[in-house]
Formats: structure tokens, C-alpha cells, sequence
């Protein structure tokens, strides 16, 4: 089957490991990937240096001019303000324009996020934009086996209302039956209990709404043990909540890694037993790979935006091209607003 | 009373040298299992790379040229070889091929892989017979060692490479004498002249361009014969509703469309190539009728893609700079890949 052909554009410039890795991803997309057009948008003269040095197929790359980029250590609002022409302003631009079908960005998420919010328009029955991340679950989902669990807002949205967390959960759902080809998403506000009653009354309300939603497969309230656990496909809170969620599963990940070395370099009888698991740690992480996915959705926008980790190397941003393709190819937009109609 | 009609053609303007393996025909080698099914194809089912024949055909048509094929495929190919070609519409007048089984029967096995003692020689003695101001276009790929081959041929006819190099090059490169003396013979006959315009590489690996750039801006990777078509339009080579007729063809039999083609453009752009007089042609003919082309896509969009991506660009880049090729320092490039080489290049 003919894959829909779709371009995205990427903001080369600003990621923590520079423009090179952005666009070795892109190039890599555009070996493998024959329906992918790639629209590469940063300083054109370093874009052109390490292309030249790359395998590519230059049939399916074209390169867009942008003098400035925005940092990450820069204040976003004012930073875009300043650089009216950073890179990721261009790539969104083009991606208003129609130039693009969508948009990938391992830059500065504050800036990626305003940019997007200036250039794009929310979808009808949108209020509030929601940026959500993938996090690595023991529970395989949908056609392709997905470990990954969907957790939205992760900071765009502060303060979401009941209002906010429903189109949120339309908005996950529809991400991934796209992504993941799961057909019968489990949906979950994420609480302090699984009770319909807890939580604030936002969260309450939300419950409540949630639960006679039509096409919408709502489990009910998830606590955060169960975000590792897989127990929902998509975990809906709010901004606020989601982060603060979000940098403790992140601080624990890196935790147990430290502790790991911590334990192997104290006692001979932990490093035995390290090695002895090593097969399976090994295994763990290559299901759970964050690179593997590439990054994650901003929804609500008119537009596609993958947000890609700033640590992203060229597997990443590759992925990540290729997750922003699939979405523009099966018309996510479309499919939230349909989802939103009900 | 008039005087008689000339009797003989006149000589060619222009000569266009062509491989064919990877660069005329769509050619999988890369394995035994390829090889031998490559060996057993008919002529219908040998596919030619999109866009060649038609650039070989409008190169043709202009009159006072010369088509010169000097293939590594094994004598034992011809008539499949020639079939395919006059199914294509080419006419040739030079089609020199490997003499395989000979060098297997003989013992000389270097001669199997090796391109320089085979091509260099060949492409020499050709040259010998050619008028003196015959400009020259040379078509090859990426998968063995035509950049150079064909790079030493046009400096040694330019006398940039002198005897005492071309000896340490010839036996670096692992040349059989008599191979080696068919080289001095042929380059002896032939006037001093730099009759060689330009060098098209076909990535069929898709090897980085930068891989060619030691061998000066004469030297041009292409990802597909559009680009080809472009730079010869710049050239003079070819008219703008000439390279419009190869593009049509390109996407009506092989799935190109107007981003490929416009990325193809602006990628020879970003390379420093001076196309922009090959644009503005591009652009008026573009603006005339043409019917053809209109059914396949409406005018503007056509422009639009072109001029956008050629906006895209910010300050041209600068052209690539002209410089002394040191052979001896590529002669890796002419040495026969490895098993493990023969895989698509990495990237560096």
C-alpha cells in the first residue's frame, strides 16, 4: 500500500547535541523513508557542510534559510520577540503556510510551544494546548506492540479545567489510535485516588463527563503507581501536575541507573548479579527506549508538532519524523475535531 | 556549377562518454545472487535509471555529436546490451565492453575488478580518433572508480598529470604492463587539449557528495538526470524546453514529482553550481505553452516550488573552488571494493 506522502519540516538549530545529529536524522528519514519529504530550516550553510558528509537522498531534502536561533538557556517570549527569524519561528511558518505538513523540534520546548501557539490555530473546541510525553510502560498496546503509555498536559497548560481535561483525553486517544493502532485506547485522569471522588473538583467533574463520553473507553482514575504499571494508554492531567509527575518518573529513572553503578562499583556480589541480569536490563531498554519513539505530541493545534528530547541524536529525530509523518498522514487534526463533535 | 555534397559526417562538436552498469541501467551487483540474475535478464526486463535515455536522445538531437559507451559488462552481454539500448531509442557510435572471459582464461584476474587498466586505455585510445575540438561530457556512477578514471583521463589529455605521476598511478593501481603501455601509446597520439566540460557522477549508492569534492567543481554527483539536464542547460549543452521534455519523462514513467524535481534543483543550488541563468531559461519556457506539462500539474505550482526553494536559500553559495586533483592520494577511489565495501557507502 502507497504510503500518503507528506513533508516536515525540521528546526536543525538549538538542540543540545547542535545541528548535525538533526540532520543526520533527517537524512537517515530520507533513505529510508521514500514518502517523507524532509524541509530542513536553519543556517543553510551549516546544513549544507554536514549534509554534504552524509548518506542522503537529496531528491527528498530541501533547505530553508533561517539567520538565528533561540537557545535553550533563553527566555522564550523574549527570545522570539528579539529573532523574529529563529529557526523554529520559520519551521512553524512554513508548516501555517502549508509548506509543511508538520513540524519536529528538539529545541528550547518553551519557545518550540509559543511558536507553535503563534503561528498555528487551535482546533474548534480547543482551549488550551496540551504537550504530552511518552513513558516507558510494562504493557504492550495497539498493532505495533507499544510500550508506551501517552501522558498530557506536561506543562503547556497550568491550570486545566474540567473542560480542558476532557478535550485532553479526546485529544490522547485520537494520538494514539493514530500512533500506536490502538483502536480502544484506555483513557484515566491521573488523581490521588481511584475513587470518582477525588481529586479536586475539576478532576471530579472531569470524571464524571469522561465516563459518558460516546467512542471514549474511560477506565476512571489512575493514582502514579500506575503510570509505570501501563494501567491506562493515556493519562490525562493537568500541566501543573503532569510535570511535576513527569520530572519525578524522569529523577527515578536516572536514579536506579546511578544506583545500578553505585552497586557495582561497591561490592562484587552486586556486580555478579548485575551481569547476571544484564541480558535482561539490556532487553528493558531496548523495549523502553525513549529514542526509539522520537518525541512527543503537542495536541490541539491545526498542525502537527513533535516535540523531540533536546538530547535527541539522529535515531531520535528520525523517529520523531517519522511519528509527525504518520500523525499528518492520518489526518490526527481531523480526527481529534471528530472526536470533539461527539 | 555547386560544389558536391560532403560525403563523410562532419566531425563531432561534442563527444558523451557513458557507462552503463549504474549509471544508464538500473544494474544490482552487489551480491553473486544479483550478479546472476543481472547476467540472465532480457533486454525488456534491463530497466534504464529514469531520465538517461531521454537525456541521451535530446543530447542527440542537437546534431554533431558523438555517443561513446565503454561499459565493464563482460563482450558475452552485447546483443542483450544493444537491444535494450535500441529499445530505448539510443543510438551509439562506439560500445566497448569487457572482455571478461578473456582475462579469466588468460589468468589475469586483477583485470576481473579492476576499472583503471580497462576504461583508462579505452576511453584514451577513443579519444585519439576524436577531432581535436570535440568538447567532451562523461556520464559514470558511484560504485567503482569512475570519478577518477574519468578525472585523470581529462587532466592527462590537459597535460595537468605527467608521465613520471601517470607511472606511479598505473602501478599503484595494480595495472598489468601491457595495459599500461596500451595507456602511454594511446596519450601519446593525442594533442594537447581540455576538451572535458564536466564528469556526471550517478549516486546509485548515494554516496555524500562531499566524497567527489577533491576532485574539483568539473566533477558533478547527481541524484538523478534531471540535475544532469539542469547543469547542461547551463552549460549550453541542452535548451530549457529540451531539460522540460527530460523532466516530463521522469515523472510520467518513474514516479518523480514537482518536490523531487524542485529538491533536485536546489540541491545542485546549495552545491554552488551557477544555474541561475539556467533558471531564468527554465522559468520562460516554462511560461510558454506547454501543454504537456500543464496536464500534469498547473503552471504556478510548477514556479512556485522552483522559485520558492530557490528564495529558500538566503545568500548563494559560493561556487566550489577549482584545485590540483592528487591521484595518488585518491588512488583508493580506484582500487576495487572489498566484500565488505561493496555495500553502499557509509556515512562518514
Amino acid at each position: 500500500m502507497a504510503l500518503k506522502p507528506v513533508t516536515i519540516a525540521f528546526d536543525v538549530m538549538g538542540s543540545d547535541h547542535g545541528p548535525v545529529e538533526v540532520v543526520r536524522g533527517a537524512a537517515q528519514l530520507s533513505l529510508e523513508s521514500p514518502h517523507i519529504h524532509t524541509l530542513l530550516v536553519g543556517d543553510r550553510a551549516v546544513i549544507d557542510d554536514a549534509l554534504a558528509q552524509i548518506r542522503h537522498n537529496g531528491e527528498r531534502i530541501s533547505v530553508q534559510h533561517a539567520a538565528s536561533f533561540i537557545a535553550m538557556d533563553e527566555k522564550p517570549g523574549e527570545a522570539l520577540a528579539r529573532k523574529p527569524d529563529a529557526s523554529v519561528s520559520v519551521a512553524a511558518r512554513l508548516v501555517a503556510e502549508g509548506e509543511a505538513d508538520a513540524l519536529v523540534s528538539a529545541g528550547n520546548t518553551g519557545a518550540c510551544v509559543l511558536a507553535c501557539a503563534r503561528h498555528f490555530q487551535l482546533l474548534p473546541g480547543v482551549r488550551r494546548a496540551a504537550l504530552a510525553a511518552v513513558y516507558p510502560t510494562r504493557i504492550r498496546r495497539g498493532d505495533k506492540e507499544d510500550p508506551f503509555s501517552l501522558i498530557l498536559d506536561v506543562g503547556a497548560t497550568v491550570e486545566a479545567t474540567a473542560d480542558d481535561l476532557v478535550t485532553f483525553a479526546v485529544m490522547g486517544a485520537a494520538y494514539a489510535r493514530i500512533i500506536s493502532r490502538n483502536e480502544q485506547p484506555k483513557v484515566a485522569l491521573l488523581s490521588n485516588g481511584t475513587e470518582p471522588t477525588k481529586g479536586p473538583r475539576h478532576v471530579v467533574e472531569a470524571h464524571a463527563r469522561l465516563g459518558g463520553l460516546p467512542g471514549m473507553r474511560f477506565i476512571g482514575n489512575v493514582e502514579g503507581v500506575d503510570i509505570p504499571k501501563g494501567t491506562a494508554d493515556v493519562v490525562v492531567t493537568d500541566g501543573y501536575v503532569g510535570n511535576v509527575c513527569l520530572k519525578m518518573l524522569e529523577g527515578v529513572h536516572e536514579t536506579v541507573v546511578e544506583l545500578a553503578q553505585y552497586a557495582h562499583k561497591e561490592s562484587l556480589r552486586w556486580r555478579a548479579g548485575l551481569a547476571m541480569l544484564s541480558g535482561g536490563i539490556q532487553r528493558i531498554k531496548d523495549i523502553t527506549d525513549w529514542e526509539q519513539y522520537g518525541g512527543a505530541p503537542v495536541l490541539g493545534f491545526d498542525r502537527i508538532f513533535i516535540k523531540a528530547h533536546g538530547r535527541s541524536q539522529a535515531r531520535a529525530i528520525a523517529n520523531a519524523g517519522k511519528v509527525a509523518a504518520k500523525a499528518a498522514a492520518n489526518e490526527l487534526g481531523k480526527s481529534i475535531q471528530q472526536g470533539l463533535a461527539r | 556549377m555547386s560544389l558536391p555534397d560532403r560525403i563523410d559526417p562532419r566531425p563531432p562538436r561534442r563527444i558523451y562518454r557513458w557507462d552503463l552498469d549504474k549509471t544508464y541501467l538500473q544494474t544490482e551487483f552487489d551480491s553473486f545472487r544479483d550478479l546472476l540474475r543481472t547476467a540472465f535478464q532480457k533486454a525488456h526486463e534491463k530497466q534504464a535509471v529514469p531520465g538517461a535515455s531521454a537525456l541521451i536522445r535530446e543530447l542527440a538531437s542537437n546534431g554533431d555529436t558523438r555517443l561513446c559507451i565503454v561499459s565493464g559488462s563482460p563482450r558475452q552481454l552485447r546483443s542483450v546490451l544493444e537491444e535494450k539500448l535500441k529499445l530505448d531509442g539510443v543510438v551509439w557510435d562506439e560500445f566497448v565492453l569487457k572482455d571478461n572471459v578473456g582475462n579469466l582464461m588468460r589468468g589475469r584476474f586483477r583485470a576481473l575488478r579492476g576499472q583503471v587498466g580497462y576504461k583508462l586505455p579505452a576511453i584514451l585510445e577513443s579519444r585519439a580518433q576524436a577531432p581535436l575540438e570535440a568538447e567532451e561530457v562523461l556520464f559514470g556512477d558511484d560504485a567503482e572508480a569512475d570519478a577518477f578514471i574519468y578525472s585523470l583521463y581529462a587532466d592527462m589529455i590537459a597535460g595537468r598529470v605527467d608521465e613520471r605521476v601517470l607511472g606511479q598511478i598505473l602501478e599503484q593501481a595494480a595495472v598489468y604492463p601491457d595495459e599500461a603501455e596500451r595507456v602511454l601509446t594511446a596519450w601519446k597520439k593525442i594533442p594537447v587539449s581540455d576538451p572535458v566540460r564536466r564528469i556526471f557522477i550517478h549516486l546509485d549508492r548515494l554516496t555524500p557528495p562531499a566524497h567527489f569534492s577533491d576532485y574539483g567543481p568539473r566533477v558533478v554527483p547527481i541524484f538523478n538526470y534531471f540535475q544532469a539536464a539542469l547543469v547542461l542547460l547551463a552549460d549550453g549543452h541542452l535548451t530549457a524546453p529540451q531539460v522540460i521534455k527530460i523532466a516530463v519523462e521522469m515523472v510520467q514513467t518513474a514516479g518523480h514529482n514537482i518536490i523531487t524535481l524542485s529538491n533536485s534543483f536546489q540541491d545542485l543550488l546549495r552545491r554552488g553550481l551557477p544555474l541561475q541563468h539556467a533558471a531564468a531559461a527554465l522559468v520562460q519556457a516554462l511560461e510558454g505553452p506547454n501543454a504537456l506539462l500543464q496536464a500534469l500539474r498547473p503552471m504556478p505550482d510548477i514556479l512556485s516550488a522552483f522559485t520558492k526553494r530557490l528564495a529558500a536559500l538566503g545568500t548563494p553559495p559560493p561556487p566550489p573552488s577549482v584545485r590540483a586533483v592528487d591521484y595518488l592520494g585518491l588512488l583508493h577511489h580506484a582500487l576495487p571494493r572489498t566484500h565488505k565495501g561493496r555495500k553502499a557507502a557509509p556515512p562518514t
